[in-house]
């Protein structure tokens, strides 16, 4: 990434920060994967889906065609000759059915086209512009994956819609896993197997094993339901092919027909339980989350990981921790408990009044009792009470004169 | 970055995604074709009446010029070169980016009430009000309607403001007036001074000096010299923009004002002026890319990720988020503490106790600092306090 730093720098250390800040946000750019990733395997998957729709009906069109010519009297008497013009006229309308829906197709590949490059475009506007506003919308745009993720569809709605940032989120594509979501939750199968089936080439090679626990859940629910014929014929057909891989499982699960919804084996009394179907959910949510190429955690939680851990230093958990860290609020105390203390190998220091960093440019002063505070602030104080200064902390009052520069390596 | 190879990138997906979805239309109306030629052919033999032997001739003419025509190849072809263009792409994106951020993730629990209820308070804290109660309602967490009561308050002077009216802002800032003075904010005074300025642009010399009677009067021993330039505006009050004091009608002020507003307010709230959601998001943004590279590390080497308790290299986020003094003993390399403070030599060198304590062998000699040719006695140097 270019550094743009414009105004020509007044000193090293200045420049210096400068171009650390050019290089952060370069580096945190490269975070943004999944912002480009999913909506180029939604792209992908309405390619392979128009594709695939005119590859069958055109060879529909041509065989039945060929049927035709092949007939025998093909081109007998009179009503075979009107029967051979009634075909091929429903052969053009069929084409011309099929000309819509590629039309229609390719639409919905000119909206996704366009969303992969808006996002693209985002990520290059990420140096040049405002970085306050960019780091905003980074954030909704964060916010609004998190709540798709937790199924909070609203507000993720909403919020995406009042920032207008629908191009550079995915409420769509969670729209598409919601009615799956929703689905399980009722107990229905039917539209997660019709999503397997979608999408079964890209499952198989990731080795999902989403299908066979669908499956082994319809067979549980037979049991359930005492339909026993029913759930051997069913296991014949939807639970066999999946033996060669995973006889473990399906072994158990087939005993279930011996012991019954009202077990108490437990083993077995697991698999009658509701809350199969909960995990059958969070199955489906990380199926659904590697397809896309998402993260299986939100972005939100990775983030706040990160910058928990990047924050975390044993004088958070002080009395005075100032309130502009995260870290001196309850909330955040106990999401960073698991986490790591950062680490400083060289000293930076903060002005108790200004809080701001004091360096060369902003050098530490020391008052007689050893307090320290920036150039800065005492330069400020002596100036409105004609040079005296006064430490905050313990109320002892000198001449400005009387402080000393302390040089921190 | 390389933003702009990626950009090339798509440009061919784009281009190729374009032709083939091109080439499927063509394809299909050249089929088309074919077959409304047929049906000619053959409606024009019925009518001839020409036998229609030849009716199995026509169909299988156009059999052959399907066979011709290849459509599915020619479809196939287009296809594969879009396949390739957004193969390309994809490769491009794995190397450009990194492909896994959740490397560095500890599997602790995160807690998503606490998440929530985080979430909740941003959305409130930026008087984002309607979609705060909407979280609320989907997730069901609901500890914020403190938060959202006060900050309400403070949208709605906000937006009074925004349309020049500080009846709000000065009656908050009246009630507030003790703490206001105690954090040294002069934010009475400057919406005092705004009203002032209001009053004589927009209405009479006569008022403007009334108003500076009642309300500047009070602040008259503390501010003489900004209550001085005030009442000399009274001079000008027609043609406020020709006088020196042009300035004092900047709309600057009112911006900068909000500012100060949000900032004390929220201060007096015990809140920082910035949502904590916000900073510790940027942070993990500047601090996850050091992160990844050092799970690659230590995978490597294959050390401990998930129960290491401090992190072996520092993290370089931003001087924005050093909210903490850190001093870092630079002969020891180690962080002071309350057994080793940080002291310093009559030099200005700052070093920690148990450095001074090495060098002067337990105080009993002078020694010279490890930084300049100064020397120094241990009971010269004073403990600091950051």
């Amino acid at each position: 990434m270019e550094m743009a730093i414009d105004t020509p720098s007044p000193s090293p250390s200045a420049s210096s920060a400068a171009a650390g800040r050019q290089t952060r946000a370069a580096e945190s750019v490269r975070l943004e994967h999944q912002l480009l990733r999913v909506p180029l395997e939604a792209l992908k998957s309405t390619v392979r889906t128009n594709h695939r729709l005119a590859e069958k009906e055109i060879a529909a069109v041509l065989s039945s065609a060929s049927a035709a010519a092949a007939a025998p009297g093909g081109g007998g008497g009179g009503s075979g000759d009107a029967a051979a013009v009634d075909h091929l006229t429903s052969l053009v309308s069929r084409l011309h059915g099929l000309k819509r829906k590629m039309e229609e197709g390719a639409r919905a590949e000119e909206l996704q086209v366009q969303r992969c490059r808006a996002r693209l475009n985002r990520l290059a506007s990420a140096s040049s512009g405002d970085d306050a506003e960019w780091e905003e919308l980074r954030l909704k745009r964060i916010l609004v994956d998190y709540m798709l993720r937790m199924s909070y569809y609203d507000t993720a709605a909403k919020l995406a819609e009042t920032s207008g940032i629908q191009d550079l989120v995915d409420v769509d594509v969670f729209l598409d896993a919601k009615r799956v979501i929703d689905s399980l939750q009722n107990k229905e199968i039917a539209p997660a197997l019709a999503w397997c089936a979608e999408n079964r080439s890209r499952l198989k090679k990731s080795k999902s094993k989403l299908e066979f626990f669908l499956r082994l859940q319809e067979f549980v629910e037979l049991v359930k339901a005492k339909n026993f014929m029913h759930a051997i014929a069913y296991a014949r057909k939807y639970l066999s092919p999946w033996g060669a891989t995973h006889m473990k499982e399906l072994q158990r699960v087939t005993a279930t027909l011996v012991f019954r919804s009202s077990t108490n084996c437990a083993p077995y009394k697991v698999l009658f339980e509701q809350n199969q179907w909960d995990s059958l959910v969070d199955q489906f949510k990380q199926e659904f989350c590697k397809l896309y190429g998402m993260t299986l955690e939100p972005l939100l939680n990775i983030y706040m990981q990160a910058g928990l851990t990047a924050l975390k230093t044993p004088f958070c958990f002080d009395g005075n921790c100032p309130k502009e860290d995260p870290l001196s609020l309850p909330g955040f105390r106990k999401l960073a408990e698991p986490l790591p203390f950062s680490k400083q190998h060289h000293s930076k220091l903060v002005c108790y009044i200004t809080k701001e960093l004091m360096d060369t440019e902003n050098p530490p002063l020391v008052f007689p009792n050893g307090y320290v505070y920036s150039t800065k602030a005492l330069d400020e104080m002596a100036k409105k009470n004609g040079g005296k200064v006064t430490c905050p902390r313990t109320g002892d009052i000198c001449n400005y004169t009387d402080l000393v520069k302390a040089y921190i390596s | 970055m390389e933003l702009d190879s990626l950009r090339e990138a798509f440009d061919r997906v784009i281009e190729k995604r374009a032709s083939s979805s091109a080439k499927a239309q063509e394809v299909i109306d050249q089929i088309v074709s074919e077959v409304e030629q047929a049906i000619t052919k053959m409606q024009m033999m019925n009518t001839d009446s020409m036998g229609s032997a030849d009716h199995s001739s026509i169909l299988a003419e156009l059999k052959a010029k399907f066979n011709e025509l290849a459509p599915l190849n020619q479809l196939e072809g287009c296809q594969k070169e879009l396949n390739v263009a957004l193969s390309k792409y994809l490769k491009l994106l794995e190397k450009s980016f990194s492909p896994d951020i959740s490397k560095a993730y500890r599997n602790v629990d995160f807690e998503a009430s606490t998440i929530n209820s985080i979430i909740a308070n941003h959305f409130y804290r930026q008087g984002l009000f309607d979609l705060g109660d909407s979280f609320v309602r989907e997730c069901g967490e609901s500890d914020g309607a403190h938060l959202k009561l006060q900050f309400q308050e403070m949208y709605s002077i906000l937006e009074a403001m925004q349309v020049r009216n500080l009846q709000c802002a000065l009656s908050w800032a009246a009630k507030n007036h003790d703490q206001l003075l105690q954090n040294g904010s002069m934010l009475e005074l400057k919406l005092h001074q705004l009203q002032f300025v209001e009053i004589l642009t927009k209405g009479s010399r006569d008022e403007a000096l009334k108003y500076a009677r009642t309300h500047l009067v009070p602040f008259a021993s503390l501010h003489k010299a900004e209550i001085q330039k005030l009442m000399a505006c009274l001079l000008w009050a027609d043609r406020l923009d020709q006088s020196p004091y042009a300035e004092f009608m900047s709309s600057t002020h009112w911006e900068k004002l909000a500012e100060e507003l949000t900032h004390q307010f929220c201060s007096l709230l015990g809140q920082s002026s910035e949502s904590p959601l916000g900073v510790a998001v940027s942070a993990g943004f500047q601090g996850l890319p050091t992160l990844l590279k050092l799970t690659t590390v230590m995978a490597a080497k294959k050390q401990e990720w998930q129960a290491m308790k401090q992190l072996p290299v520092p993290i370089d986020i931003g001087p924005e988020f050093q909210y903490h003094s850190v001093f870092v003993c630079p002969v020891l390399r180690e962080q002071s503490s309350d057994e080793n403070p940080p002291m310093l030599m009559p030099c200005g060198h700052v070093v920690s106790k148990q450095s001074i304590m090495k060098l002067s062998k337990s105080s009993s000699r002078p020694f010279k600092c490890p930084y300049c040719p100064s020397e120094a006695v241990a009971s010269q140097c004073k403990q600091l306090h950051f």
